[in-house]
């Protein structure tokens, strides 16, 4: 299909369904600027330079009106949901729209974090109870979105969005607040999309940890388009884990954007294993002085799998620091690619970032493309990177092969331990051995590696 | 035990053993010492299985069995076991996992159950103790940040808890200080027994002043070009390896 087909029938479909769409999550006045900048710019194609890794052939065959969900109810909870964290308010969503019967918010009270989701607020009067801090609604994004090139999806999200997980954390606190988001999408491709949209805000010196997980209804074939906007209060701390599960055929698609204040602190770490074509974007500025960056990402892809993640950090204020770790793996005919962009602008003298990316090939028909990308725009600045992509390494594998470990069970543990730098950061005990215990599964039909965990 | 008959190797294309021939009964210890570039490491790997040698003529026999024939996991699970002369870092496999697994893989192989995690932690941090090993070093990954003496101490402990038929340690002294040297020795004589027997691949005498051999050979330009007792070793290490050289030559 070509792009002007393509931006026709994506009209279309909006002008089909726009009545029905919330406003309260976003307004009419804003799905429309977006559905038009959108059709005006078109949807990513591969010859777009920092989409050429993407598998963008869904795109193509996608129904982009959200998908109406009447899984929700009949979900079968236990058989999709991990197990709780402790201390974790958790929060679920069914095809990107609120599902309470899922959910288990706990002792929310008014101590500074609200959590809503704003599908409902419209329609409400009143505000939910313990929510002290109720903010206009319609400010679920800010205004910039979307206007990089590489983030226009974020504009598909917001044009058909359905709900929002609105989370906001006020007050300067020593506590930590913690959130857990799932998303899962349970409608096919087939029946329309779904729409995860999360708007995270901290107020200065506010904290927060936050899981956001994504996950598919066993099987099915799914079409996930989802925005994330944060923004990080100066000298605020947000701790964010995000863990892309996706059904094995889905497709997914995946915005971020971040905005960083005067010596915040963001921790991103990634960790994708899910979908058989995924893509991630991440934007993050460096708005604020002696803003602290630390963005991990591991990705795990097998058999068809496509795994690409661009990630773009501009350093636009002095002083801050970019620490970027990828680690991704390879397998039979998968294709795992990590685009890293750090730009530093002419005020951002003292910029520190270190970059260390490392693919490894773990299939001969597969692919790995890191890519590190500097730009620099001032002097004083310290930036480093490395990026590497190879095999496993032979004497590694031969030293475990002597000890009597099975060709199968070497390569599982080396690939386990390559893992490592990212997975390791994790700091949360009970969400870590559930991704180890993930990775080793995915890994691993036997439970050779599971018995060593 | 072990039987090496008219072994010749090829590396890249280069012939490094050239017709060697061992012959390894139960319960003996044989050091093979030779000058740098006689073949000492080549026979340590190819008798573990190590990819990237051609074996162009000869048979190795181990029990009874090809052992050319076998996998290097095959090889480890029937009980043989090299010491490396340089022992791998692995980040992210921790030493525990990997000894626990390497149990796991040789009594699986001769039919038996998984260890008992509380008989297997008390075995091990024993053998740790004789090795001088801080029990922190357990749960790091394998080999990684230990310094070169700390290595050659975590192969030995690796030995003392696999248990091996047949041990192959390949230059296991060098880098060690005296010390470490005694702590090495003193693990790998905790070993010695009338079923198991031992070849210690190197270059100094100085480690069969505790380890004693019964038998010593002489390994020239991948020929076994002279055997003895211990006194050959003294001996060698007092006339040099001119001495043989000169006569191979």
């Amino acid at each position: 299909m070509s792009s002007a087909a393509l931006s026709k029938r994506l009209l279309d479909e909006y002008l089909a369904v726009r009545d029905s769409l919330p406003a309260g999550v976003v307004s009419a006045e804003r799905r429309h600027e977006a559905i038009r900048a959108l059709a005006a710019r078109g949807l990513p194609t591969a010859r777009d330079e920092n989409w050429r890794y993407t598998n963008l052939r869904p795109l193509e065959r996608a129904r982009f009106v959200p998908a109406v969900s009447a899984a929700a109810a009949a979900l079968p909870e236990a058989a999709v949901l991990p197990a709780v964290l402790d201390g974790f308010a958790r929060y679920v969503f069914v095809d990107g729209i609120f599902a309470p019967q899922l959910s288990s918010p706990g002792e929310q009270t008014g101590r500074g974090l609200t959590v809503r989701h704003l599908r409902d607020t419209a329609e409400r009067s009143t505000a939910p109870s313990g929510a002290t801090t109720v903010r206009p609604v319609a400010r679920a994004l800010p205004t910039a979105v979307g206007s990089l090139p590489e983030a226009r999806l974020a504009l598909l999200n917001e044009a058909f969005a359905t709900d929002t997980a609105a989370i906001h954390v006020s007050g300067a606190s020593d506590a930590w607040q913690r959130v857990e988001l799932i998303f899962i999408a349970a409608a096919g491709a087939d029946a329309g999309a779904s729409y995860p949209r999360v708007h995270l805000a901290l107020d200065p010196g506010a904290r927060l940890a936050l899981v956001e997980r994504h996950l598919s209804a066993a099987g099915g074939a799914q079409f996930v388009n989802s925005a994330v906007s944060v923004q990080v209060g100066q000298g605020a701390q947000l701790n964010h884990y995000r863990l892309q599960k996706a059904g094995v055929r889905s497709t997914w698609l995946d915005t971020l954007s971040a905005v960083l204040s005067a010596d915040a602190r963001y921790r991103l770490l990634a960790v994708n294993s899910g979908g058989l074509s995924a893509r991630g974007t991440t934007h993050v500025q460096m708005a604020g002085p002696g803003a602290e960056l630390t963005l991990s990402v591991a990705a795990l892809g097998d058999k068809q799998q496509v795994q690409d993640h661009f990630a773009l950090v501009e350093h636009i204020a002095p002083r801050a620091r970019t620490e970027q770790t990828f680690r991704g793996i390879a397998s039979g005919r998968a294709r795992v690619a990590f685009n890293g962009k750090i730009a530093v602008g002419e005020a951002a003298a003292g910029t520190d970032s270190r970059q260390s990316l490392r693919g490894l090939l773990a299939g001969p028909e597969a692919e790995i493309d890191v890519r590190p990308q500097l730009e620099i725009y001032t002097d004083e600045v310290r930036c480093s990177h490395g990026a590497t992509a190879g095999k496993l390494d032979k004497d590694m594998l031969f030293y475990l092969l002597s000890r009597g470990l099975s060709d199968e069970v070497a390569q599982r543990l080396l690939k386990w331990a390559f893992l490592e730098d990212v997975v390791s950061r994790i700091d949360i005990p009970g969400l870590r051995r559930q991704i180890e215990h993930d990775l080793a599964g995915q890994m691993a039909d036997a439970a050779s590696l599971k018995e060593l965990l | 035990m072990l039987k090496i008959e008219n072994l010749h190797v090829k590396v890249d294309g280069k012939e490094i053993l050239k017709g060697l021939t061992l012959t390894v009964a139960p319960g003996e210890v044989h050091a093979v010492m030779g000058p740098n570039g006689s073949g000492k490491s080549t026979l340590a790997n190819v008798l573990a299985g190590r990819p990237g040698y051609e074996i162009t003529a000869g048979s190795v026999t181990f029990q009874g069995r090809d052992l050319l024939a076998l996998a290097p996991e095959e090889r480890s699970r029937e009980g043989v076991f090299l010491g490396f002369q340089y022992p791998v870092e692995i980040p992210g496999v921790n030493n525990v996992y990997l000894l626990k697994a390497a149990v796991n893989a040789a009594r699986k192989h001769r039919g038996l159950d998984e260890v008992d995690a509380f008989e297997f932690l008390t075995l091990v941090r024993e053998k740790m103790r004789l090795m001088r090993m801080e029990e922190s070093m357990l749960s790091r990954g394998v080999n990684e940040g230990f310094s070169g003496g700390e290595k050659k101490r975590n192969e030995i402990l690796q030995m003392l808890v696999l248990e091996p038929r047949l041990a192959i340690l390949d230059e296991t002294d060098s880098g060690l200080d005296i010390d470490a040297l005694k702590i090495v020795a003193n693990g790998v004589n905790t070993l010695r027994s009338p079923e198991r027997s031992l070849v210690l691949v190197t270059h100094y005498q100085r480690l069969l002043d505790y380890i004693v051999p019964d038998h010593v050979h002489v390994l020239v330009k991948g020929r076994i070009v002279r055997s003895g007792d211990k006194s050959l070793a003294l001996e060698l290490e007092k006339r040099g390896y001119d001495w043989v050289t000169g006569e191979a030559a």
